[in-house]
């Protein structure tokens, strides 16, 4: 008999963000991803102090999913950035900072929150439309003719993440090989509707970044010990190999029974009638002129040995993250059941060979319309190697959304700079009928823009971990540091070197100042009448989608967080 | 569940300072010579004696985050190579100490991370001028003298093999016993057999050998530093002790002056010898082995070093001088089973593999047992217990009908199965390793079968030898061997007189035979003592000057922060930096050369490294002056001792690409903990932490 207990109260709590507990969680928070951020962010141990596996990172995916934080505050902070990185893969860092800032910053100005709210959502949809209109100084368009500018992309988004442990050469190799193999899953010819492929990671820990490789089609690992028993494949034409994918088990067990008890005589044998099935599946398969059977789960060495028997090729445990690329690139529907085959889910391929790469041996499984390729990554350690591989995936994620709106942003902190310079001059210059319609004064607004300011040059600032100085130029608002403890009277032309981004070097007449230093408000100069933009090399760039997203995330987030009064917390 | 963070950065580094006495117990391991380590563990009294790097991090209990980054790196450079680990050990000791010091110095720590990793990624460049072919060295599988009569029926000459060694047994006992006295035998034996030279004691750990707290372990290290004169450790050669037919080529029958001659050294066993440093025979082993894999490539037509086709067999307790080669499959088995061999020897058998356990639950990876089934019976006859026996006999019925005499099993084996095989005369061998199983499904074209449901004529081999290896018995266990034509497995038998060095022999053997398999993979090799990290300090001495040179102008593209204040700052830091990480060498040199007992002190090895170091960078080309040294036969790793006569030096050489892995490793490890400042632990060790009294350095969140 069940007791029945009487429920407690839910405990509520008033103004969160006052209570001592919250801002000390949010600071933390805070520092751990502000000290993680840029190509010399530091790096991050999560483990769990009892032996468990060590990951080392600075990427906010693995951060975040590490971090378990406990109070609805932090919750919701993380949720989001959670939430943004989940689509864009790219800017988690950003996001999670800014939003920190913008919570810091405006807690501080101390307003009604709603006020704060509707104008930091105006300022936010003043940088948005900045962002996307032709005039915006901080972007360039780029042009899928040339590599250049995409190879920039990817190679600012791996030196961004220092725990890869990649040296130049390395980096450069990588970026690209994720290029072409981005490449690779472009289809030739475009119609309509584009659906680009799929790019697979096959992971070989252990060995040297440099071996890493490309190949168009999937390669599967054979283990070593099932070289020996390998035959030519059955083929239907010459060119036309069928093929079936299995995304259930065809191991024999009884994994489909369901949930009651079952009773069964003695003298039957469950596994003995599954085997059966699978036998007469494996009959069927075999008058259908398969010649390769691939399974997601394990096969029944049984069925695997009749098979072998009628010269049909098997391969088990592949996975489940296989089963999507196979499925596409043979055009195979992927069999949940063990009867009732019908023959349109069996898909083809053009050729089936053995393959070895990196002193291991793969089934390299070569489709006739190639969209899927494969990139085996090698890095010398486990940990190394997740980092890397996360990297990789992120990086195509980012041309994916860049094929989508060919634009990207100006890194090395330049965008935050010059997107603050930009607000600071046109919030001084506000018209009283938007004051009005936002309802608030010139005085509010400006405070509000100032904390809005703050906080994107906030997010700059963290680039830099070795106590250096940032500068600012009064001509194109970017982003320039240097080594800290100069002498008040010395000219500034003689410490810079070349901005954030890498577009500008040391000119005289720049006008620097230092960030967050009071400065009468300017029109940023853009950078796009530059004429040797696309001619410079190793410029740092960012994801243009990803960026904005992060923006916007920041921003309601932090708004969220401001305007929360209560939280209610079920204590049962 | 709850989070706790810790600041690792403090002024001090912790995490390197973590790494650094960790990697400290290392030191004593490096070089030819090795002292041993007890490992003892106090609760159980267990203990281990170890001289690798490897086993010496896997019998400590490494629970610290940085503790745990260093097995997993030492693992993964093992996994890989099998070679250079405790390189790498010394190499982040020696480097995390560096990087302190560096710290100290106020040098900002991205530009540390990114001069170390250009300067290693330069001196790792560099020192490629320095590899020597393989090709030039050794002129291919044609050069390797075979000794087998030549006669092709694999069975007989396999047979012939031990037979031969055996009747060598007297003399060579006698030649080993009788040599004691001679100062080369006890050289060599002097870092094989402890029990001859070096006493073990067990010694508290004193002054700086003191373990690191962070170990946490019940661990007492001693470090039985009794130092034994050495004379010519790596290079040497006992044409005296070859006393097996298979032993016996030209090998050092045929002077060489290798001070003459650089490149002419055609003869494998050279080449083999100069990888052995200072195992002598577990390379000869290795080279046996090769040389049977030539005999039977011979037939076959490949020539390669083929390890994954190698095993080993450890005989505890026999003499070393029973060591061996033989083609097939040795292995140990209990008295009940010999009886069977003895039945089953002197005719072909049938023989069966089997992939997985023999037993009547066992089911295939990856198959999952319903727990909602329940089988109902009428009668009560029928119970659990008569399953098993049903399933016996018919497993018993499907041998007996397929007329298998021997089943190699990878898994268990039912107990009341093995009797009742034992009294049909039928013989199982388990567990047996996917190697074995594997070189008979190759070898005799037969497959494995997971269940005895599968078996039919397709899947039983026939053709299979089984013979008691010599008339031996160990433990009340008997080495038998299995042989068939067509394998390719050869089987390394070990002996040791002393039962606790086996895993020693045991591990020194495979680093032998992949020092080889990786020279003859690279096709080249370096030129040992200490020739290569000499080349790498010139170099490191030649980048420090030029950056004092380009102090006006930076050096662009040369970080990945190319923009960063950083770069213009380099000049001011750079110098301190490679400095550092020259240490790390000059570190290493000098603590192989004092291992050696060549020098009384490692300052006075430092000094003779620093003449040298002159002497190369001096030169106009530091690489050509280090190769006609390394060809004089002087290395700075060993004493120049003038009592070894030149014909005597052999040279050495080192593995390419396990040493440059290896460097790369112990740097990568120690700027991944550089650029670590913080610690975040989650899960219910959170609590713990909170109540223990370390629970001020952790923030709790």
């Amino acid at each position: 008999m069940s007791r029945i207990e009487a429920k407690k109260p839910s405990l509520c709590t008033d103004k969160p963000l006052t209570k001592d507990v919250v801002s000390f969680s949010l600071s933390v928070l805070s520092g751990i991803v502000k000290s993680c951020y840029g190509p010399t962010g530091r790096l991050k141990q999560l483990h769990n102090g009892m032996g468990g596996y060590v990951r080392i990172t600075s990427q906010s995916s693995a951060l975040l999913g590490g971090l378990s934080v406990t109070h609805p505050v932090l919750n919701l902070l993380t949720a989001s950035v959670k939430n943004h990185i989940s689509r864009f893969s790219d800017c988690g860092l950003f996001t999670a900072i800014l939003c920190c800032s913008l919570v810091e910053n405006f807690q501080r100005i101390n307003f009604e929150s709603s006020t704060v709210t509707k104008i930091s959502r105006h300022l936010l949809s003043s940088c948005i439309d900045y962002l996307k209109s032709e005039a915006c100084g901080c972007r360039l368009s780029v042009d899928f003719d040339s590599i250049k500018t995409l190879l920039s992309l990817v190679r600012s988004i791996l030196a961004s993440k220092p725990a890869c442990m990649l040296n130049k050469t390395e980096a450069s190799y990588i970026s690209t090989l994720i290029l072409k193999a981005f490449l690779l899953t472009i289809p030739h010819s475009v119609e309509t509707n584009v659906v680009l492929g799929k790019c697979v990671i096959v992971p070989v820990k252990d060995k040297r970044v440099m071996e890493s490789a490309v190949y168009p089609g999937l390669l599967i690992e054979i283990p070593v010990f099932q070289l020996a028993s390998i035959f030519p494949v059955k083929r239907v034409s010459s060119s036309t190999i069928k093929m079936a994918l299995f995304c259930i088990s065809l191991s024999g067990d009884l994994s489909n029974i369901g949930d009651g008890p079952v009773i069964v005589h003695h003298g039957i044998s469950l596994e003995v009638a599954v085997l059966d099935q699978l036998l007469n599946l494996g009959k069927q398969l075999v008058n259908d002129q398969v010649g390769l059977v691939v399974c997601q789960k394990v096969i029944h060495p049984s069925l695997k040995q009749y098979l072998k028997e009628h010269r049909v090729i098997t391969i088990d445990r592949v996975g489940l993250s296989m089963v999507e690329p196979l499925s596409q690139m043979t055009g195979s529907q992927p069999i949940a059941a063990l009867h009732s085959l019908s023959p349109t889910c069996y898909g083809s391929l053009k050729d089936l060979r053995t393959e070895n790469f990196v002193s291991k041996h793969f089934w390299h499984l070569i489709p006739n319309d190639i969209l899927v390729c494969s990139l085996i990554l090698c890095n010398r350690n486990e940990m190394a190697w997740d980092e890397l591989k996360h990297v990789c995936q992120t990086a195509e994620h980012v041309l994916q959304l860049t094929i989508k709106q060919p634009l990207a942003l100006l890194g090395g902190g330049c965008t935050e700079t010059h997107l603050a310079s930009y607000i600071k001059h046109k919030s001084s210059t506000l018209s009283t009928g938007i004051l009005k319609a936002i309802d608030c004064s010139q005085t509010q607004y400006q405070l509000v823009a100032d904390a809005f300011c703050r906080s994107l040059e906030c997010v700059a600032c963290c680039l830099e971990h070795d106590d250096g100085e940032i500068l600012t130029d009064m001509v194109y608002g970017h982003f320039w540091s240097v080594q800290s403890g100069f002498p008040s009277d010395c000219n500034w032309s003689d410490l810079v070197l070349k901005c954030g981004c890498g577009i500008y070097n040391n000119q005289r007449n720049l006008n620097w100042t230092v960030l967050q230093r009071q400065c009468i408000p300017f029109i940023p100069q853009s950078c796009s009448n530059r004429p040797s933009v696309n001619a410079t090399d190793h410029l740092v760039l960012d994801c243009f989608t990803a960026k904005c997203s992060g923006l916007q995330v920041a921003v309601e987030t932090a708004n969220l967080i401001l305007d929360l009064s209560y939280i209610v917390e079920d204590q049962n | 569940e709850i989070m706790a963070f810790r600041n690792v950065n403090r002024r001090r580094h912790i995490g390197l300072q973590q790494l650094s006495s960790l990697a400290s117990i290392g030191r004593t391991l490096l070089g030819p010579v090795k002292s041993y380590k007890f490992i003892v563990d106090v609760s159980t009294s267990e203990s281990a004696l170890t001289c690798s790097a490897v086993r010496l991090l896997e019998s400590l209990d490494l629970t610290s985050a940085v503790g745990q980054l260093l097995n997993e790196t030492i693992q993964a450079q093992n996994k890989e190579y099998k070679t250079g680990m405790t390189t790498l050990l010394f190499l982040v000791g020696a480097w995390s100490n560096a990087v302190l010091e560096c710290l100290q110095q106020n040098v900002p720590l991205s530009l540390v991370v990114s001069v170390m990793s250009e300067g290693l990624n330069s001196c790792s460049e560099k020192v490629k001028c320095l590899q020597l072919s393989v090709h030039d060295l050794y002129k291919g599988p044609k050069s390797v003298p075979i000794h087998f009569s030549s006669r092709s029926l694999g069975s007989q000459i396999t047979e012939n093999i031990p037979v031969s060694k055996e009747e060598c047994f007297p003399e060579s006992l006698h030649s080993h016993q009788a040599s004691p006295c001679d100062p080369h035998d006890r050289c060599l034996n002097s870092h094989l057999c402890i029990s001859d030279n070096i006493t073990p004691s067990l010694v508290e750990p004193v002054g700086n050998k003191t373990m690191p707290a962070v170990l946490g372990s019940s661990l007492i290290a001693s470090n039985f530093n009794k130092r034994t004169k050495l004379t010519h450790s790596r290079y040497f050669n006992t044409p005296e002790k070859s006393h097996c037919p298979l032993q016996t080529d030209n090998f050092g029958s045929a002077p060489i002056r290798p001070g003459a001659c650089p490149y002419e050294f055609n003869d494998f066993g050279q080449l083999a010898m100069a990888l052995s440093h200072g195992n002598q025979s577990s390379m000869k082993l290795v080279q046996d082995i090769f040389r049977c894999q030539q005999q039977i490539a011979e037939r076959k037509g490949s020539s390669q070093f083929n390890i994954a086709e190698v095993v080993t067999c450890c005989l505890p307790g026999l003499s070393e001088n029973y060591s061996c080669v033989c083609p097939g499959y040795i292995t140990l088995v209990s008295p009940e089973k010999a009886t069977v061999t003895k039945q089953l020897r002197d005719r072909p058998l049938q023989i069966l593999l089997i992939d997985g356990d023999l037993r009547e639950k066992y089911r295939h990876l990856g198959f999952n047992r319903p727990s909602n089934v329940s089988t109902i019976s009428e009668s009560v006859a029928l119970q659990e217990s008569s399953s098993e026996s049903i399933w016996i006999n018919c497993a018993l019925d499907i041998l007996i009908q397929s007329k298998v005499n021997l089943i190699l099993v990878k898994g268990n084996v039912c107990e009341n199965l093995m009797e009742r095989c034992i009294l049909n005369n039928i013989l199982i061998i388990n567990p047996v390793t996917d190697t074995v199983l594997h070189a008979f499904e190759k070898g005799i074209g037969v497959q494995l079968v997971t269940y005895l449901s599968q078996v039919n004529s397709h899947y039983v081999g026939s053709g299979v030898w089984v013979d008691f290896w010599k008339t031996l018995e160990l433990d009340n266990k008997v080495p038998v061997s299995i042989k068939a034509e067509g394998i390719h497995l050869v089987t390394a038998v070990l002996c040791s007189t002393v039962t606790s060095k086996m895993q020693v022999t045991e591990d020194q053997f495979w680093t032998c035979a992949y020092r080889l398999y990786h020279a003859l993979t690279d096709q080249k090799v370096f030129p040992g003592g200490g020739a290569v990290e000499l080349l790498c300090l010139s170099h490191l001495q030649k980048l420090e000057e030029q950056s004092l040179k380009q102090a006006d102008k930076y050096p662009s593209g040369e970080l990945h922060m190319s923009s960063c204040w950083l770069t213009k700052s380099l000049t001011q830091y750079k110098s301190v930096v490679l400095k550092a990480l020259a240490s790390g060498w000059h570190q290493y040199l000098s603590r192989v050369m004092y291992n050696t007992a060549s020098y009384e002190s490692e300052f006075e090895a430092s000094t003779f490294i620093d003449h040298h170091l002159k002497k190369a960078t001096d030169c106009s080309s530091p690489s050509s002056y280090i190769l006609k040294e390394f060809n004089k036969g002087i290395k700075v790793m060993d004493d120049v001792d003038l009592s070894i006569k030149q014909e005597e030096a052999l040279k050495i050489y080192d593995n390419v690409t396990s040493k440059v892995e290896a460097w790369r490793r112990a740097l990568d490890l120690v700027l991944l903990v550089l650029q670590t400042d913080a610690e975040i632990i989650t899960g219910p060790k959170r609590n713990q932490l909170l109540n223990s009294h370390t629970s001020s350095e952790f923030t709790f969140v």
